[in-house]
């Protein structure tokens, strides 16, 4: 693994926190002109995206829970955020650090969001305990989606035409905005802590406690068993195109080939490679193959498919991992510690030439 | 190690037992420390207090192979989630249903690693109404799985019943449990500092137990769920043991609740403690040396526990006299 440029990528072209807390989660809006991390303190904190700009060094903090931030996504805004607590509300957080609650649970945990935008509104969904709540993009209630148990993961599909909730023995995948009220229930016995959704809907797969990944054909229900973990997959996504479904759990990045009549009955590629050491999240890039890992000893780096050349963008504290996300042009990437350490690197071109130009000390 | 791993203390008890007024205790005296308190039903406390966290008893069975392993996800989660709080706390305290049967919650600690890693199983403290109790032991398998779980067991409400029905009570705990510590108390009237805080899990304690193995031994006993003890003299194999005691789990492993053990093992002058809940089990040499001639022990709570077999079994593990 080339490990020379290290530290001095993120330290030409990013900037670096201390911001004291477990960083619980990190993305960018829509836009792309803000990244927000939400932490264990209950705050948010909101960077510029281009490091480069004027004022970009200076993060506004926004104290958003009475607790703990457990969840955050981008809003269907172009430019706001939503975020959920341990506190039970669900709450909008606007470019400025304006904050308005959408939603309140009564103190139940709210441990998951996620946001579907497109140009005429979008859609919001939390969880609940067993319900996944919907909203429109005015904050506006529309229903509410009982399932059978604690609804451990929420996925739309990629058109916003289906949501995925995954819960004990299985996932249940149920049309978004329908009037139907039944989900296609996709069962495989155990506990289901995780759920993504190919992004041409050909598949809806999950993360299971027993060290394994779960998959079903959606066209005829065909079950895909992924497993060889040595760890619980706390982080997966598929990359743009659809033929990798990239995942944590494994002291490397684990690809499984979604092409080729896989993933079943064949083996992972595994990339990125550091020995012993436990990767925490990956984040597929919005346009190339090529993904990028956090570590359980802070390690964060990218790594190409194809190539499996891989740049490390930071040698680490002692921390892991614990949030990473790409811009949605994938221009820059942001990261996040258990310790509370976060980051926003860019990583353009034209920031490159930038960077090499400027003379080094 | 441990030191750095939060403390959870599960809380068991049937219905109208005192687990309730015991909990508020717990949460309003001033004892300077902080616990985050996993509830089953909200607004059953009289207190607010930020730390209590609402669950549902989500029981699920391992896909391992295991035909008695039974985990509660929402406490991987809750415990998980508390982990991220910046505002840290002393320990955690885990309130089941009056119904629930404590074997999952156990068994939680032993099987995610990330719980693992985070926090650890202190101690099972049962609370038991010292009037009630007998009818619940004969009415429920609960009743007595709680019992049989149990480090600690709050006998209470005692000015309830006369002494000589609580020497009764107790001696009926003590068929079932012979290594429980029983606090007495009315309207859970216990130190906070003698229930929390305990370190019952850990393999060091096993042997201050060590005296109470063969103290209680009920041997007329033999329905519902009771206790055999056993001592041999000569030192254990431990691939004899390992072998004998994993086969054993696997087989019995839904009808042994608790085994607990101190051996002498062969060529090895430190103690080796072991203990399981059902079939997941967890062992280590102690610190401290095995006294010259020191007998092995090995304490087994459950159902259906065929002594004479149980007794060759721990037997031939022993090395050719």
């Amino acid at each position: 693994m080339s490990s020379a440029a290290g530290d001095t990528l993120l330290a030409a072209r990013g900037e670096i926190r201390e911001l004291g807390a477990h960083v619980v989660a990190a993305c960018f809006n829509r836009a792309g002109t803000r990244a927000a991390f939400a932490l264990g303190d209950g705050s948010v904190h909101l960077a510029a995206s281009n490091v480069a700009s004027p004022g970009a060094g200076e993060w506004q903090r926004v104290d958003v829970h009475d607790g703990a931030a457990m969840a955050l996504s981008p809003d269907v805004t172009a430019d706001g955020f939503c975020s959920a607590g341990d506190d039970g509300a669900l709450r909008r957080i606007s470019a400025t650090g304006a904050v308005a609650t959408l939603f309140s649970s009564g103190g139940k945990w709210i441990e998951h969001v996620s946001s579907f935008a497109e140009p005429r509104g979008g859609l919001l969904a939390c969880a609940v305990g067993k319900l996944v709540h919907l909203f429109d993009a005015t904050g506006a209630r529309l229903k509410s989606l009982a399932h059978p148990s604690t609804v451990t993961g929420l996925a739309f599909d990629a058109r916003g035409k289906r949501i995925a909730a995954s819960h004990y023995n299985g996932a249940s995948l149920w049309f978004a905005t329908s009037k139907s009220e039944n989900p296609r229930v996709l069962e495989w016995k155990g506990s289901h802590i995780g759920v993504a959704i190919h992004p041409a809907v050909e598949a809806v797969v999950t993360a299971m406690q027993e060290n394994a990944l779960h998959g079903w054909r959606l066209s005829d229900g065909q079950h895909m068993r992924m497993t060889g973990y040595p760890a619980k997959t706390e982080s997966m996504g598929f990359t743009r195109s659809g033929k990798w479904l990239a995942s944590s759990g494994a002291d490397s990045i684990v690809l499984w080939p979604f092409f080729g009549g896989g993933p079943m009955g064949k083996p992972p590629v595994e990339i990125a490679q550091i020995e012993a050491i436990l990767c925490t999240r990956v984040a597929c890039h919005p346009r190339d193959e090529l993904v990028a890992a956090g570590y359980a000893n802070g390690v964060v780096l990218m790594a190409q498919i194809a190539t499996q050349r891989v740049v490390v963008l930071t040698e680490g504290g002692a921390s892991p991992v614990s949030a990473l996300a790409w811009s949605p042009d994938g221009a820059r990437l942001m990261f996040g510690t258990e310790a509370g350490l976060a980051a926003v690197v860019d990583l353009s071109a034209r920031s490159q030439a930038h960077a090499e130009a400027e003379p080094r000390t | 190690m441990s030191e750095l791993l939060v403390p959870v203390t599960v809380l068991t008890g049937f219905l109208g037992a005192g687990k309730t007024t015991l909990l508020n205790r717990i949460l309003t005296e001033q004892h300077g420390s902080r616990y985050a308190v996993v509830i089953n039903e909200f607004g059953e406390l009289g207190v607010d207090n930020d730390l209590v966290v609402d669950a549902d008893e989500e029981v699920f069975e391992m896909n391992n192979g295991c035909i008695c392993c039974t985990v509660r996800g929402d406490l991987i989660r809750i415990i998980n989630g508390l982990m991220k709080r910046a505002k840290k706390f002393d320990g955690i305290i885990v309130e089941t249903t009056g119904l629930a049967n404590p074997a999952p919650v156990a068994q939680t600690f032993f099987v995610d690693e990330g719980v693992r890693a985070r926090a650890r199983l202190d101690a099972i403290v049962t609370v038991a109404d010292a009037a009630n109790l007998p009818a619940r032991l004969a009415d429920s398998a609960e009743a007595s799985a709680q019992i049989a779980f149990a480090d600690i067991i709050i006998l209470n409400k005692l000015d309830l019943v006369t002494p000589d029905a609580a020497d009764a009570v107790e001696a009926r705990i003590r068929a079932i449990n012979p290594l429980a510590r029983i606090v007495r108390a009315t309207r859970a009237d216990v130190p906070v500092e003698t229930l929390l805080h305990q370190n019952a899990f850990d393999l060091a304690r096993i042997l201050e137990m060590a005296p109470a193995f063969l103290e209680h031994d009920d041997h007329g006993h033999t329905e519902g769920v009771y206790s055999a003890s056993f001592e041999v003299a000569r030192p254990i194999d431990m691939q004899k043991f390992q072998q004998w005691i994993g086969t054993l789990l696997q087989e019995k492993g839904s009808d042994l609740l608790r085994t607990k053990g101190i051996l002498h093992i062969a060529g090895e002058a430190r103690r080796f403690a072991f203990q399981a809940v059902h079939m997941m089990a967890d062992g280590d040499f102690l610190e401290t040396e095995a006294a010259p001639g020191e007998k092995s022990r090995l304490v087994f709570i459950g159902r259906d526990l065929n002594r004479p077999q149980l007794r060759r079994g721990f037997e031939a593990c022993q090395v050719a006299a």
